[in-house]
């Protein structure tokens, strides 16, 4: 038995379960949006109709834009935050490193619901800070309840650790004592930073954004709880169509507009990357101890 | 050979497009210590793989013992290793690393202590039996990885590069500790190194490999004083190159013409009058002469290298040849100086397909 | 910007990201033990929502669902991505790559299309409504994502030479696994089943659309939150935020654990 006969032995299990139950299914919805929905029920009858819905009807162009922006900013507030805490971290943590990164990482795995709870309890109407706000006799921030600012608030709160964490391990692989050799052929720290720290760690910080973007351009659950009436994102409104509507072709189409939005997303990013070979990105390096 | 333990068949193996073994053929003796020398990357690490069985051929035979064990996995196959990076188990002492083939071989306790105490007593590891590899020197860490290769009292010992990762005053004392065991054991060793001081060294024959290829196969002087080809002649030793004109051919030797001067040398396949030819001689087969030199020149350089020294000779027209020499010769920078070699020193193969 | 006030920005940086994260999480502890829950100063210590929770028994139920999901999950994700890692580090054969790429791209899709479209392709292709089983199938492939992350970074380590070191003295396949790689190794594998436990335990989105009508803790929090955020959702906050930190406890020495000296 050969080794490329038991390394295909090996990974078989979860290709096939991943074709089957990731892939299939993402099929599944592109030919659903074809279809029409009639009393909860799909048929078959190949249209394009989900479609002109979606780009004649300015609503959904408009929640797909609001929810772009969301996601671009909050993208732009995560990277802002996250290079300068994934440096620190990896820089100066020492052996304290593991444990500095998990700490960011683990309020993610305490699910959406319960950090939004506790936003909620921060921010909204009745949030600490306003009560506090309203006791002391100001006013309370009208910004910070049921706003896109909250929204934008609890979405950089539920994905920042992944943009630290592809940084962080960007940066591991990075050898620092290039840094040196730029400083000692005369350029300052912030050049130095600019000359070679960014440009070896483009491949991380780009898989940093597109990890941050995707899941929030779909999101759904923050803005349903943080935005108020007005902070509809295009993932509320593909959620009403498997909802209490019930137009799943229709949702199937705007599921399928999702994810070409992400892909290009995506390529945009890596096209700005560049030449992976220049970008830092190591295939095979183990993290130094 | 009558008493071959291993015997290889035209094996052959390839990465892709890399040959990483092709038509290799090689006997090795019952009690032989059987180097395989060759440069980075000309697949020793790969035939010895191919021997212990952690790759298949894709074509040809392995046998060991007069067995065809070509299909045998490695763990059936009953041999010892010392994997290049020694490779030891990292959570497991020093005596659980040893005693680990025998463990496999479901030997009881009394064997097993038994045959610890002895190998320990082989290698001289007394007393770190109960320590974890990091917390070993290099020296101890190999002399362990080598326990584990004898052990089991294995047909057939595969080291791969056991030495290089020591210093070289450590490698000295492995190498002469290494044929000891080989000598007390009377097992074949085969030894694999691109350092040709230690398969000088150690060998009995050895082999030179190149780009998947055997090159030569032989006794280890006969290796050395007698190339049978341009690419052993090269690698051996560090000898001088010329490159130049067959002149004739008659008895074996080639007469050629270098830049105006002519030297005879031995001549191999392929050469006829007119062809070009590159002719090796190693620098300790020159010799300074006062009269009858072949080439005249100046002293440039005497590099001392301690049993002996390296004479940088500059000819008149520019070129340079190294001489190496006792080192207490008082020949002075710039001064005139004649050398010469015996024809059979040197030694001339066609230029075409040459390294 | 000089080397000391880099630095000292950077701390500053750190310490107002931590206080970020966990600001709202240990102000959700504090009131869940506060009677008032709206301006809860000066404090009133009470256990009246923990009780009041315990005695849930929707409650019950969901903890139940949510810890089968996380187990289930756990349990397939671990077992593709430890088999996947040793495959594609061992064997490193072509197509490696696209298999890996095949691994990852959950964690490029977003979790609600995850969602619907498995909740899509079961009801009208397989003709499954649905349940607990295709919820936990949904979560584990975004869960194998992570995982798999987690199980190369750790393996990347592991010098799989030491596998054919095993078998040249003697030791067949499955005693090479269990007497050298499952030794060093299982620690990585543990921290990937925490992590994908966890994951499917909490997540709404993908499990939301594949439950039909059963109930989980996220899905339970979410119907309560519909309704403005009460009491016991603090004390089911509280309660959660414990068990993920004790669980990563044990993930943080599993790591360290993990790494083996070799050297
Ligand atoms: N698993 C593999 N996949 C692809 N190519 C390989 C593999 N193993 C070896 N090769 C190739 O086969 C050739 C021989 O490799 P091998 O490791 O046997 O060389 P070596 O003589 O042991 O070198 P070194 O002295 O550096 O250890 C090389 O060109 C190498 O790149
Ligand atoms: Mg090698």
């Amino acid at each position: 038995m050969s080794n490329t006969v038991r390394f295909w032995l090996m990974v078989l299990p979860g290709t096939v379960f991943l074709v089957v139950f990731l892939l299939l299914p993402l099929i599944a919805i592109v030919v659903f949006s074809f279809w029409r929905t009639e009393s909860y029920t799909l048929i078959q009858d190949w249209n394009l109709d989900n479609y002109a819905t979606i780009f004649s009807h300015s609503a959904y162009l408009t929640f797909l834009a609001r929810a772009l922006v969301m996601a671009t900013c909050v993208s732009l507030v995560c990277l802002a935050y996250a290079w300068p805490v994934a440096y620190f971290i990896v820089r100066y943590g020492g052996r304290y490193r593991l444990i500095l990164l998990l700490s960011t990482a683990a309020p993610f795995l305490t699910g959406e619901i319960l950090r939004v709870a506790a936003l909620q309890q921060i921010l909204g109407p009745i949030g600490v800070v306003n009560m506090a706000l309203t006791r002391f006799g100001f006013d309370p921030i009208e910004a910070l309840m049921y706003s896109n600012m909250a929204t934008g608030t609890g979405l950089v709160y539920l994905w920042l650790p992944f943009m630290v964490l592809a940084i962080y391990l960007s940066l591991l692989n990075f050898d620092f004592a290039l840094l040196d050799v730029a400083k000692i052929t005369g350029a300052g720290p912030l050049r130095a930073f600019v000359e070679v720290t960014l440009p070896l760690n483009r491949a991380g910080t780009a898989i940093g954004i597109v990890l941050v973007f995707i899941p929030t351009l779909a999101s759904a659950t923050t803005s349903q709880f943080l935005g108020g009436p007005d902070g509809a994102l295009y993932g509320n409104i593909l959620a009403r169509q498997f909802g209490s509507t019930g137009t799943w072709a229709l949702g199937s189409a705007m599921g399928v507009v999702l994810f070409l939005a992400s892909a290009l997303a995506l390529v945009i990013v890596w096209r700005a990357v560049g030449d992976l070979r220049r970008s830092g990105i190591v295939i095979k390096g183990a993290p130094k101890p | 050979m009558s008493d071959c333990m291993l015997r290889l068949q035209s094996v052959t193996k390839r990465f892709g497009t890399t040959m990483a073994a092709e038509s290799v053929s090689l006997e090795v003796g019952q009690t032989e210590l059987f180097a395989l020398l060759g440069p980075s990357g000309s697949g020793k690490t790969t035939l010895l793989r191919i021997i212990a069985g952690l790759d298949a051929p894709d074509e040809g035979r392995v046998l060991i013992g007069g067995r065809d064990v070509t299909r045998l996995p490695p763990y059936r196959r009953g041999i010892g290793m010392v994997f290049q990076d020694f490779l030891l188990f990292p959570h497991k002492t020093v005596a659980e690393n040893i005693a680990f083939p025998l463990k496999m071989q479901g030997k009881s306790r009394a064997e097993t202590a038994d045959d610890l105490k002895w190998v320990s007593q082989l290698v001289r590891l007394t007393g770190l039996e109960e320590r974890y590899p990091h917390e070993l020197s290099g020296g101890q860490k190999q002399r362990v990885a080598l326990a584990r290769g004898l052990v089991s009292r294995p047909s057939l010992l595969l080291l791969d590069e056991p030495l290089a990762n020591l210093d070289r005053e450590l490698r000295k004392r492995m190498e002469v500790e290494i044929r000891r065991f080989q000598l007390e054991l009377g097992i074949p060793f085969i030894y694999v190194t691109h350092n040709q001081e230690e398969a000088l060294t150690m060998a009995s024959r050895m082999a030179v490999m190149r780009e998947g290829c055997l090159e030569q196969i032989g006794d280890k002087l006969a290796l050395y004083h007698r190339p049978a080809t341009a690419f052993v002649a090269a690698f051996l030793g560090s000898p001088n190159t010329f490159e130049g004109d067959v002149v004739g051919v008659e008895d074996g030797r080639a007469e050629i013409a270098w830049h105006g001067h002519r030297f005879w040398s031995r001549a191999h396949d392929g050469l006829a009058p007119g062809l070009r030819a590159v002719c090796y001689v190693k620098s300790e087969k020159i010799a300074f002469a006062s009269s009858g030199a072949a080439l005249a020149g100046r002293l440039r350089d005497t590099i001392f290298k301690g049993q002996y020294a390296d004479y940088l000779v500059c000819l008149d027209d520019g070129h340079e040849i190294t001489v190496s020499a006792a080192p207490d010769l008082c020949h002075r920078p710039g001064e005139a100086v004649g050398i010469t070699w015996a024809a059979d020193d040197g030694d001339a193969f066609p230029a075409v397909g040459k390294e | 910007m000089n080397h000391r006030s880099g630095f000292g920005v950077q701390v500053l940086l750190l310490a107002a990201l931590y206080l970020f994260l966990y600001g709202p999480i240990l102000y959700v502890i504090y009131v869940s033990f506060q009677i008032d829950s709206i301006w809860p100063f000066p404090p009133t210590l009470t256990l009246e929502h923990h009780t009041d929770l315990w005695q849930r028994r929707d409650y019950h139920a969901a903890l139940w669902n949510s810890v089968t999901i996380g187990f289930g999950t756990g349990l397939i994700a671990t077992l593709f991505a430890t088999l996947a890692a040793m495959a594609i580090l061992k064997y490193r054969s072509p197509g490696s790559g696209l298999v890996a790429g095949l691994f990852l791209a959950p964690l490029f899709i977003a979790p609600i299309l995850i969602g619907i479209s498995s909740l899509m392709f079961s009801r009208t292709v397989l003709g499954m409504p649905g349940s607990i089983f295709g919820a936990t199938l949904a979560n584990s492939t975004y869960a194998t994502a992570f995982a798999l992350l987690v199980v190369l970074a750790q393996f990347a380590r592991y010098d799989w030479r030491l596998d054919d070191a095993a078998m040249v003295f003697g030791a067949r396949p499955w005693r090479t696994f269990w007497e050298i790689t499952l030794p060093i190794t299982w620690p990585a594998m543990l921290g990937a089943f925490i992590v994908s436990f966890l994951l499917a335990f909490n997540n709404l989105e993908i499990s939301f659309y594949n439950l039909g009508a059963t109930p989980t803790l996220p899905t339970l929090a979410w119907g309560a939150l519909r309704h403005g955020i009460s009491a016991e959702l603090y004390a089911l906050a509280a309660i959660i935020n414990f068990a993920v930190f004790a669980l990563f406890t044990v993930l943080y020495l599993l790591l360290r654990l993990g790494t083996i000296r070799i050297d």
